[in-house]
């Protein structure tokens, strides 16, 4: 352990736009944040009280396959999806896909029509000719939406016709189609190495006044699949990262949002980073190293740099133009390894109902790659 | 010109508008005038705009696109899994909608709507653009017990709901408490969560699904993924509502107009009495030098700052006026049509436009050209009374060739009409024709009164005379009376005719004690018992014909209401054969609407959308139907149920024996009905003539108002007079004239007028609503009524006219007893 151990040990998982979904101790539903994201700043909804939810407390051990399925007693969860995917021309193909589950309350569901759960779906598609999206809202219950074991005890997470399936009780190996924009994406997903538990044995904190989460992640995902439009199937492999993460608070009052960055590295290894920025400047960082087995390392602040190189101005498809930044420089100082990460195209801001940039970026210096960004709590 | 500044503009205009310092009163009448009749006109408009707005939006349904229902062939609904199946097929613009009727305990029909909000389809990537449908918390408390009912405001006054309280239902459930809120496109409904609604009205099912926008191959896609009992039916409602309710908008705008006409009058009216105040100043002007250029320019700015004046205040309180207003239509609108209107009224610039320019060219044509004429003509004729007698008599003469000439023109539109407007315009002509000549039959009237009086009532005989000195000034006054009072009288007629006809349509029509609607109910169970005379089902299936919503019913021939059938047009031998089913073509009835607005006639082959394709009917006779705006065709049921075996019921008639109510009841909630749903006759015809009344509410209300508008233009006019005559009414009163006489001289020719006015309103309203009874209700709507004739509007009028006249006399009396000193100095003033 490093000096900044202590620190070390209680980063790790980063907090992601999906918090913001996960609404909130004003109780209100995924869509009344419309109208705060409107009015005012959306990411408040992630720093509710969590009185009577389930508390992330370190030490409890991950429990797989059970913690695939939903855990309705936390506030907020989700199934989410990055792949960089290329075409038999070697033409890039970027897809991000997420499933957002809320409890509204901290009481028991009386499911059905009454149900207290609420869902939330992000589809984004990249391809050479540019960057769609979709969001899409259903209520828990009354089957329109759900994460469950079926029938044949398979794993199936779903809303509306967007699913992701498992071939056995787990999410890996299975296959995931949605369709965007008249798109259909069908990806088989396969992995062989273990899951990668964030932070302390899945344990993440997220500040320095407790907030947390528990958080496992799967770097390594092998994906062949296509994409179907027009009567016509375009064949797309590549690598894919799906992270799992349920919280009932995750984010501290002094901390406007969080940039991350997940790495898919030529040799084989993956990274990922997060800062969670804070009011006074002091930015909660971590991350994990994970080898090409999978055996992975926590990042601290004293080993990991993540710092932007530079702003692109970014015009959303309501016209509003927000200077972001789409250039990082990522070292690990120890292993003597330094990278420039930049975005492959600008133009990935989702006007959803959290608003957040998402996007595939590529990685130049000790090592090529690829990898996601995603950038959230710009005003 | 040359030496004109634009000093001397702003000098000449200051002394053309010094005329109102010193006759506020005058100043107070042109407002009057231009505020009433812009405000009157714009709300109208603003209501109109407003409605036809909201049709465009049938396409959407609480925020979200509605391109198309599914629906179930029989309309028994659409269960939940067949829902979530269509959504786990990725339709996923799909979303369920519960759009029920209830009725409260307290006997009023109030239309809900459901859906799940948190389903609605959003455009692609479209957050932001998504109708925030809730505001912060409000989702749990809307989906779980106790729940939420969202009433407009306008609803829940009218139903007597506060926030927090529920409604109760005549079935003995209880809505959710209310919350005085609103989602897009609710209209006059009450809005709660489906599943909720669900749980409360304990349906299992939703009435039907909405579709938003889908490209042709998905829609294709979703017809064929549809189980065989669901349909999918593309939504024509924007386009059906634009045409079903044009005509009603047409009759508020001729409303709206005649409003700006009567409120014009009385500009017409302040502008005589500026004009004669104003004589010396024009003339003063000229004759130091002013050009006529100059003066016209002033005239024109003057006309300018009135129309921003009059469009302004007239604008701000026709707004006003429209909020006031707009619940009465928009709950018309949902019984009539079903078309749901938005609580709130925006103001367009285009409306702004509209009212200015409109009322720019009243001003210019009430104020501007007569000062322009008296300004130019001042000089040589100005001090000359004569002269002025003289053009008063020639202008009464030009008045009555006028409107000699409007009646002529009317006679020979009238064969022609064909549209509504048509129709309006001849009746524009035959009521200002009349206006126009009113002046002449008072005129007449006045010498034919002189002349009859004998010679020893003298001043009974001086007082009719001086009828024909005030005849002048009164004339515009009486003849914007005589127009509202005849439209009053028309629109009365029409409205009481209407009313009766519907009376007598529903005694005949509604013949059963008792209607049940129920899904659960088995008709065999009733069998044979001693309380039930008769029962008889109905079954309906609806289709397009002629691009209108149509619906074909099923009657049962052998029931008494079938058999008392009363036919508007047709002959009782085609009648037998429809009852037998037969014909070659099969005989087949009609509501007066195919007739009227389908152009058909009696003897017409039609065709119809069976279940096995076209087939043709033989029109053999119409039925009156009113207050229906679609087509409505009639068969016996067993033909029915043979072309259309998917035909939804429509419920069971019931005629009982004797006053066995209370069995039938008991017998009917063991036949499977729940409570609720059936009505009693007298229930239906008490909420009937409810929707009736609601739906003349905004009718009444106009009229009210325009003979209000008209009663501040004889009131100002009169009072304009008297002021006029106060040194004359003190000069008698010095002389010794007593109350009495005084009375005589001022109040007998005032009534004489008003009697001639309110004589000629009479057959003039009778026209009128002729016209509106036989033409224009007809081309509009399609029914037909008699026209039923009642004095009462005329014996209201007139008291009411009365009570006006004698008020101004009163307020003339308390001026002459507060001015007589005054009045006196200035007579001696006048005459030294």
């Amino acid at each position: 352990m490093s000096s900044a151990g202590s620190r070390l040990l209680v980063t790790k998982g980063w907090l992601r736009q999906k918090l913001l979904m996960l609404s909130c101790a004003c109780g209100g539903l995924l869509v009344s944040a419309v109208a705060l994201a409107e009015s005012q700043q959306p990411y408040q909804l992630l720093r509710g009280n969590p009185a009577g939810y389930g508390a992330v407390v370190p030490g409890k051990p991950i429990e797989l396959p059970a913690d695939h399925l939903p855990h309705k007693d936390y506030r907020i969860e989700w199934w989410y999806l990055t792949a960089n995917l290329q075409d038999a021309q070697g033409n890039d193909y970027g897809v991000h896909w997420t499933l957002f589950r809320q409890s509204l309350s901290a009481a028991a569901d009386p499911g059905g029509w009454a149900s207290n759960q609420v869902y939330m779906a992000h589809g984004a598609l990249t391809t050479p000719a540019g960057h769609v999206y979709e969001q899409r809202f259903a209520r828990g219950g009354i089957g329109q939406a759900g994460v469950v074991l079926d029938e044949q005890g398979h794993f199936a997470a779903w809303l509306d016709d967007w699913q992701l399936r498992g071939e056995a009780d787990g999410p890996l190996p299975g296959q995931l189609v949605f369709t965007v924009a008249g798109a259909k994406v069908v990806l088989d997903l396969q992995a062989n190495t273990p899951w990668v538990l964030q932070g302390q044995n899945g344990y993440s904190q997220k500040s320095a006044q407790g907030q947390a989460s528990y958080y496992y992640s799967q770097p390594h995902i092998r994906i062949s699949g296509s994409l179907q439009q027009h009567d016509e199937s375009l064949a797309l492999d590549g690598v894919g990262w799906l992270d799992r993460e349920w919280s009932s608070q995750p984010l501290a009052p002094d901390q406007p949002g969080w940039d991350w960055l997940a790495l898919h590295l030529d040799d084989g290894n993956a990274l990922m980073v997060y800062r969670l920025r804070q009011a006074n400047g002091e930015h909660w960082i971590s991350g994990s190293w994970v080898d090409p087995q999978g055996q992975a390392i926590t990042l601290g602040p004293a080993e990991v740099v993540f710092e932007p190189l530079a702003t692109n101005p970014v015009t959303s498809a309501a016209g509003r133009v927000r200077d972001l930044p789409l250039s990082w420089r990522v070292a690990l100082p120890a292993k003597g390894l330094s990278w420039t990460v930049s975005s492959v195209a600008a133009d990935h801001w989702l006007d959803t109902a959290f608003p957040y940039w998402e996007g595939p970026v590529r990685v130049q210096g000790s090592t090529t790659g690829r990898g996601y960004l995603e950038l959230t709590g710009y005003e | 010109m040359k030496a004109e500044t634009p000093r001397q503009f702003i000098w000449v205009l200051l002394t053309l508008l010094s005329h109102y310092r010193r006759h506020p009163g005058q100043a107070l009448a042109m407002i009057v005038g231009l505020v009433t009749g812009v405000a009157l006109w714009a709300a109208v408009q603003l209501i109109n705009d407003h409605a036809r707005a909201s049709y465009a939006e049938a396409d959407q349904l609480l925020g979200a696109e509605a391109s198309a229902w599914i629906r179930a062939h029989d309309d028994s609904g659409v269960a939940p899994a067949d829902y979530i199946e269509l959504r786990r097929a990725g339709f996923s613009t799909v979303y369920p909608v519960i759009d029920v009727r209830l009725r409260s305990s307290s006997g009023s029909f109030i239309t809900l709507v459901a859906t799940d909000l948190l389903a609605l389809p959003l455009l692609a990537g479209g957050g932001s653009t998504m109708a925030n449908p809730f505001a912060a918390a409000s989702w749990l408390p809307m989906i779980q017990p106790p729940y939420q009912a969202w009433y407009p405001s306008a609803l829940a006054r009218q139903l007597d709901i506060a926030p927090g309280q529920q409604l109760q239902l005549a079935n003995g459930q209880a809505l959710p408490p209310a919350l005085i809120q609103t989602q897009a496109q609710q209209g006059q409904r009450i809005f709660m969560d489906v599943g909720a609604a669900m749980a409360v009205l304990q349906r299992r099912q939703f009435s039907y699904l909405a579709v938003g926008h889908l490209p042709p191959a998905e829609q294709q896609r979703l017809a064929a993924s549809l189980p065989p009992h669901l349909q999918l039916v593309p939504n024509h409602q924007a386009i059906d509502l634009a045409q079903l309710t044009a005509s009603l908008h047409t009759n508020l705008t001729a409303m709206g107009l005649l409003s700006f006409a009567v409120g014009l009058f009385i500009v017409f009216n302040a502008v005589r009495f500026s004009l004669l105040a104003r004589q010396g100043s024009l003339t003063t002007l000229r004759e130091m030098g002013v050009s006529t250029g100059l003066l016209g320019l002033a005239i024109v700015a003057e006309s300018l700052l009135w129309a921003l004046l009059g469009t302004g205040l007239g604008l701000l309180s026709g707004f006003l006026l429209s909020q006031q207003l707009l619940p009465a239509v928009a709950t018309s609108m949902q019984s009539l049509f079903g078309a749901s209107l938005g609580a709130t009224v925006s103001l367009q610039p285009v409306q702004v436009l509209v009212a200015f320019s409109l009322t720019l060219a009243g001003v210019g044509l009430a104020l501007a050209m007569p000062l322009w004429q008296r300004a130019r003509t001042s000089i040589r004729h100005s001090r000359s009374a004569p002269a002025q007698w003289q053009q008063e008599h020639a202008g009464v003469k030009r008045m009555a060739a006028v409107a000699l000439v409007l009646l002529l023109v009317a006679g020979l539109i009238y064969p022609q009409i064909d549209s509504v407007v048509a129709g309006f315009v001849v009746l524009g002509l035959v009521m200002f024709g009349g206006a126009l000549l009113l002046p002449l039959l008072v005129q007449l009237s006045i010498a034919a009164v002189a002349t009859l009086l004998p010679q020893r009532h003298w001043l009974l005989r001086w007082s009719v005379s001086d009828a024909v000195a005030q005849l002048p000034h009164l004339r515009i006054a009486l003849m914007a009376l005589l127009l509202t009072l005849t439209a009053n009288i028309g629109v009365t007629t029409l409205v009481g005719s209407f009313r009766a006809a519907l009376g007598d349509w529903l005694q005949t029509r509604l013949s059963a004690n008792v209607y049940v609607q129920s899904n659960t109910l088995d008709l065999a169970a009733l069998g044979q018992a001693q309380w039930l005379a008769y029962a008889a089902e109905r079954f309906g299936s609806s289709q397009r014909w002629q691009d209108r919503p149509t619906t074909v019913r099923g009657l049962d021939v052998a029931a008494p209401d079938a058999q008392a059938l009363l036919l508007a047009q047709g002959n009782p031998a085609d009648l037998a054969l429809w009852r037998q089913g037969d014909g070659e073509p099969q005989a087949i009835l009609a509501n007066e609407q195919v007739h009227f607005l389908g152009n058909q006639l009696l003897g017409s082959l039609v065709e119809l959308q069976t279940a096995t394709g076209l087939q043709t009917f033989k029109l053999v006779g119409f039925v009156h139907d009113y207050g229906n705006a679609n087509f409505q065709f009639y068969l016996p049921n067993e033909t029915l149920l043979k072309l259309w075996p998917q035909a939804r019921r429509e419920g069971v008639a019931l005629w009982l024996q004797g006053d066995t109510q209370e069995q039938a009841t008991a017998a009917l909630l063991q036949a499977g009905a729940k409570p609720g749903e059936w009505l009693l006759q007298d229930e239906i015809k008490r909420v009937s003539f409810a929707i009736f009344d609601r739906t003349f509410a905004i009718t009444a209300a106009l009229n009210t108002l325009t003979l209000l508008v008209a009663g501040l233009a004889l009131l100002a006019a009169l009072l304009a007079v008297h002021q006029q005559r106060l040194p004359e009414y003190s000069h008698w009163r010095a002389m010794g004239v007593g109350f009495r006489q005084w009375f005589l001289i001022v109040a007998l020719p005032l009534l004489l007028m008003i009697v001639v006015t309110l004589v000629l309103a009479v057959p003039l309203g009778l026209i009128l609503s002729w016209l509106l009874i036989h033409d224009l209700n007809v081309i509009a709507f399609g029914w037909t009524m008699p026209l039923r004739w009642t004095w009462v509007p005329v014996w209201q009028l007139s008291g009411l006219t009365l009570v006006i006249v004698f008020a101004t006399l009163a307020v003339a009396v308390l001026r002459v007893r507060q001015t007589l000193p005054d009045a006196l100095k200035q007579l001696a003033g006048n005459e030294g």
